[in-house]
């Protein structure tokens, strides 16, 4: 209706000059996500389908059938505040950011000078003290690979596929400004005004003295910085011949000065250990403080737009690099607010999760409310709770959980001399992995992008629907055999005990009357093969869109 | 509209006779190269099936198509004279200079993108006016305009070299089941073989019990992402029958191919296509020459050609050209200018592609370019009339068919454009 529509927008004029009632940034979320809602918003999820959401985004895992019933027995009224308390707290936060971080920032690359485990030990580190975003993002530019603790933080470089300057000024233009910049490589963006060969070549000039040099003391690799005594030439392949220059320059900043030393003065430690010299001006250290400035507002709304997008599924500007005029945020004075809090708090990023996760908008059901169509719910208004895909890492941990095998696979030690990979595996050349590291990486390699490609919507694949359907590991798991939730449910005599045993471990939630009813007539038509029975419906919700999306 | 897919005996029959016997041996042809005529009216019965072949970074016309050799952009290669009499093309395609009297080429093309990122998608799902929708890629939109849901082999596969998956993205706004399987390296998963433990009832039975679970989840949600999920498995459960379409090529199908990713994933593509696939796409990278273009042109342009021409032959002599629409083209062609590193640069405003077989008259070559080859001298093409001529060729008549979507009409392919006549046999 016109009018209908033409009173709407007066609404939204007078409430975008409103001054907003100020309280908990969660309740400012929730007032700005419902004021421009458009229409009826969903209800509160139930406790279970929060419990599963909350511990799968702040954990990485499902639930512990004992943390199904506790939560929905507790009556208190504060359960979901104490809840997300308790998650942020817990030694798997640090483990699950780090495996978001890894995917994020190394995009499943697989280069092997830094190892995996000095790298994790670098993100988990960081998670675990809570270190603020800006120096977090300040330590992995600097990339110091002399500091005992954190010089895993050097992979981000040496193995991102960012040995060549062009990747790192890319990737770090994509991750940390969400600016896809690939096309002003070459040219100003033809579409989007913002995006300036300039921009990239002024980002490019803080990175293209980088390089990596061998530490003979250490034996590591460091990322060294050359002297850099000149401004970087460019010009526009639709314009040749007209040369420009620039220094190091952020986008919409100032040019920085390149200083002139006298010959002799430039380096402010000379070269040692088989490393050059350090130049007195360094750029990329420059760099490392200018971008993670609080006045950085393109740094600063890239941060929260992907925790928003962690949380809520999906990134109020999305795609997520794609941050300019031509693709605003959905909620424009959201993503203001959360950014300006953001910096008010000092980039604190447990904080910023928790009020994330307090809010009602984080919190509504993935339930379509009676009477709409579900097709007619914009994703963007975050009316609905979205549906996110499990990552390779929640998919194996969960799994591993719920059939009952995960502490017998962590205490399984991994065999010093026997090199687990992918490939071997699948050709045969190699049993069944028994131990967690080769179990993640069978199921990262399954379920886990190709290297390179973001992981931000949910894409599954027939390969994923053929190893689980296929996989031997994952049939043994779900067999009667030593330790597995079949094995506990097999000499279980009563049906109904079986269904609630199995929708509390697999789904995190009681099962309905209808589902009882459901498998007790399936158990009693199978009755002369009742455990294979009970796998086979263990192996149904185990492949459920229901156990595979995080709703 | 589609004979064998009812599903007849007889027709399975003869399709397996055509395929499994007599195509790839002489047996079944005549002197003259052609089926006798039962098995060829047999064939023209037949569904149509769609080959896109994909060039992405986008090759170059002066070195492909639309050869200018002598003049100021032409660059280093010669023309030479193909099976089509006063008709050229670049000296790097000998083998399907021989082949032209079955192509069309359009050589006119004259798009708007000139980016990658957004051109790539935006020619693949064919322009449409921006109208707040996502429109769904060729092969999605076959799928739901000529698709059997029912059929064996999935309606739109992808075969691309690296990772493979189920991209549900392709389908735009008709939904994710209209997505491509893409098989990486054009290989099956190989998980496709199932343990002797599960046998075809227990599978069954966990299938069965599993959809029921997923109907009882999708009530009353946003189905995009369990509808994603469940088309992933009903592939699963189809290239699990269809094993067989995997197996090894033979010595003399890669010499004739060509052992490389391209060739390979041509005998791939062919072979999908020839079992009934609706709509196959077959990519390969690396087309993107901003350096060094005359180099890479000598290396790739060999890759292309020879399977192409191979291709066109072999279907030509089994009469399958006359069911298949082959497609091959990139997202733009080539700045006709030569950067200093020695590259051609995006080029949207005059470039070319070429169709061959189902609907598409032989041997012609439509429209030309400026004697120095930069901008189109006669009347320009968009993708929008490659769109309606490919569904005009394939009997879907694109200026009455319209989607409808959430209550609202949409055109299928750009509204301002219409089918190239010229084009269409």
């Amino acid at each position: 209706m016109p009018i209908n529509r033409f009173l709407f927008g007066v609404l939204i004029c007078l409430f975008s000059g409103q001054v907003w009632a100020a309280g908990p940034l969660h309740q400012q979320i929730d007032q700005r996500i419902e004021s421009r809602a458009g229409g009826q918003v969903a209800d509160l999820a139930s406790d279970a389908e929060f419990l599963r959401r909350v511990s799968l985004d702040l954990n990485g895992i499902v639930p512990t059938a004992d943390e199904v019933r506790t939560f929905l027995g507790d009556q208190g009224s504060q359960k979901r505040a104490k809840l997300i308390d308790r998650l942020l707290t817990a030694p798997e936060y640090a483990r699950r950011m780090r495996e978001v971080f890894s995917v994020m920032l190394l995009e499943r690359r697989k280069g092997t000078t830094v190892s995996a485990e000095d790298w994790n030990r670098f993100l988990e580190l960081s998670f675990a003290q809570n270190q603020s975003w800006d120096e977090f993002v300040r330590s992995l530019l600097q990339a110091d690979a002399a500091n005992e603790e954190t010089h895993g933080s050097v992979k981000f470089f040496v193995d991102g596929g960012r040995a060549d300057h062009d990747q790192m000024t890319q990737d770090i233009a994509r991750l940390f400004l969400g600016m896809n910049i690939h096309c002003a490589q070459c040219h100003d963006h033809p579409t989007v005004d913002q995006f300036k060969q300039v921009d990239y070549v002024g980002l490019m000039a803080y990175l293209n003295q980088s390089v990596s040099a061998q530490h003979s003391g250490l034996q590591r690799t460091f990322l060294v910085e050359n002297m850099a005594k000149a401004k970087v030439e460019f010009e526009s392949v639709f314009d040749v011949g007209n040369k420009q220059q620039t220094g190091p320059r952020l986008p919409g900043r100032d040019e920085i000065e390149i200083p002139a030393y006298e010959e002799g003065q430039e380096f402010s430690e000379p070269e040692k250990d088989g490393l050059p010299g350090v130049p007195k001006f360094r750029p990329r250290q420059l760099l490392a403080i200018q971008l993670t400035e609080p006045s950085n507002q393109r740094f600063v709304e890239n941060a929260v737009n992907r925790f928003w997008f962690l949380m809520m599924g999906r990134g109020l500007v999305h795609p997520l690099d794609m941050m300019h005029e031509k693709n605003p945020a959905s909620h424009p004075e959201l993503l203001s607010l959360l950014a300006n809090e953001f910096v008010n708090h000092n980039f604190d990023v447990k904080w910023l999760l928790r009020e994330l996760a307090l809010s009602k908008t984080y919190q509504r059901s993935s339930i379509v409310p009676e009477g709409i169509e579900p097709q007619d719910v914009p994703v963007e208004s975050y009316r609905v709770a979205i549906a996110k895909g499990l990552s390779a890492e929640q998919t194996g941990w969960s799994m591993m959980r719920v059939t009952g095998v995960l502490e017998k696979v962590i205490e399984t030690p991994k065999s010093p001399d026997a090199k687990f990979t992918f490939k071997d595996y699948i050709n045969g050349r190699l049993p069944l992995p028994d131990n967690l590291s080769d179990t993640m990486l069978l199921f990262v390699s399954v379920f886990g992008n190709a290297p390179g490609q973001a992981e931000v919507e949910f894409q599954p694949s027939m390969g994923q629907a053929l190893f689980l359907m296929n996989e031997r590991l994952v049939l043994q798991w779900l067999s009667s055999s030593d330790g597995t939730l079949v094995k506990r449910l097999e000499s279980e005599s009563e049906a109904t005990k079986v269904a609630e045993e199995l929708y509390v471990n697999i789904l995190s939630r009681f099962p309905s009357d209808e589902e009882t009813a459901e498998l007790v007539k399936f158990l009693d038509q199978n009755q002369d093969h009742r455990t294979d029975a009970i796998s086979q419906f263990a192996w149904a919700m185990l492949t459920s869109a229901e156990f595979r999306l995080n709703h | 509209m589609n004979h064998f897919r009812c599903h007849s005996p007889e027709h399975e029959f003869s399709r397996r006779q055509v395929l499994g016997t007599l195509v790839g041996g002489a047996a079944g042809l005549g002197a003259n190269g052609l089926l006798n005529p039962v098995v060829a009216d047999e064939l023209k019965s037949q569904q149509k099936s769609v080959l896109l072949i994909w060039l992405d970074g986008g090759i170059s016309q002066f070195e492909s198509w639309d050869p200018k050799p002598g003049t100021e952009f032409g660059g280093p290669f010669s023309a030479i004279p193909t099976s089509l009499p006063g008709i050229h093309v670049s000296e790097l395609m000998p083998h399907t200079a021989q082949q032209m009297h079955h192509l069309s080429v359009v050589r006119s093309m004259c798009t708007k993108d000139e980016n990658h990122s957004s051109g790539v998608p935006r020619i693949l799902r064919g322009d449409p006016k921006n109208r707040g929708v996502t429109y769904p890629y060729l092969g999605a939109a076959m799928a739901k305009l000529k698709g059997d849901s029912q059929s064996e082999i999935p309606n739109y596969i992808w075969v691309k070299p690296g990772s493979g998956g189920f991209i549900w993205q392709h389908g735009g706004f008709l939904g994710a089941e209209y997505g491509a399987l893409a098989l990486g390296d054009g290989k099956p998963p190989v998980h496709i073989n199932r343990p002797p433990e599960v046998d075809d009832v227990i599978d069954q039975s966990r299938n069965d019990l599993r959809k029921q679970l997923n109907a009882r989840f999708r009530n009353r949600r946003r189905g995009a992402e369990v509808n994603a999920y469940e088309s992933s498995f009903e592939m699963a459960e189809k290239l699990i029958r269809r094993k067989d379409l995997f197996t090894d090529f033979t010595p003399q199908q890669l010499e004739r191919y060509g052992s490389h990713h391209l060739g390979r994933h041509i005998l791939q593509s062919k072979r999908l296509i020839e079992a009934g696939a609706l709509f196959v796409q077959c990519h390969s990278y690396h087309w993107d020459t901003h350096a060094d273009n005359f180099n890479m042109h000598l290396d790739l342009v060999p890759q292309i050609d020879k399977p192409f021409a191979a291709l066109i032959e072999d279907w030509h002599e089994s009469g399958m050209l006359d069911n298949v629409l082959v497609l091959l083209m990139s997202e733009f062609g080539r700045t006709p200018k030569i950067n200093q590193r020695m590259g051609r640069d995006h080029w949207p405003e005059a470039w070319s592609l070429c169709l061959a077989g189902c609907g598409i008259r032989r041997g012609m070559v439509l429209g030309k370019t400026t004697d120095d080859g930069v901008w189109v001298d006669t009347t320009e093409y968009d993708i929008g009339h490659i769109f309606h001529t490919v569904f005009g060729a394939m009997g879907i008549d694109s200026l009455g068919a319209e989607y409808h979507y959430n209550g609202q009409p949409l055109p299928i392919a750009h509204e301002d454009c219409v089918p190239i006549k010229e084009l269409l046999a």
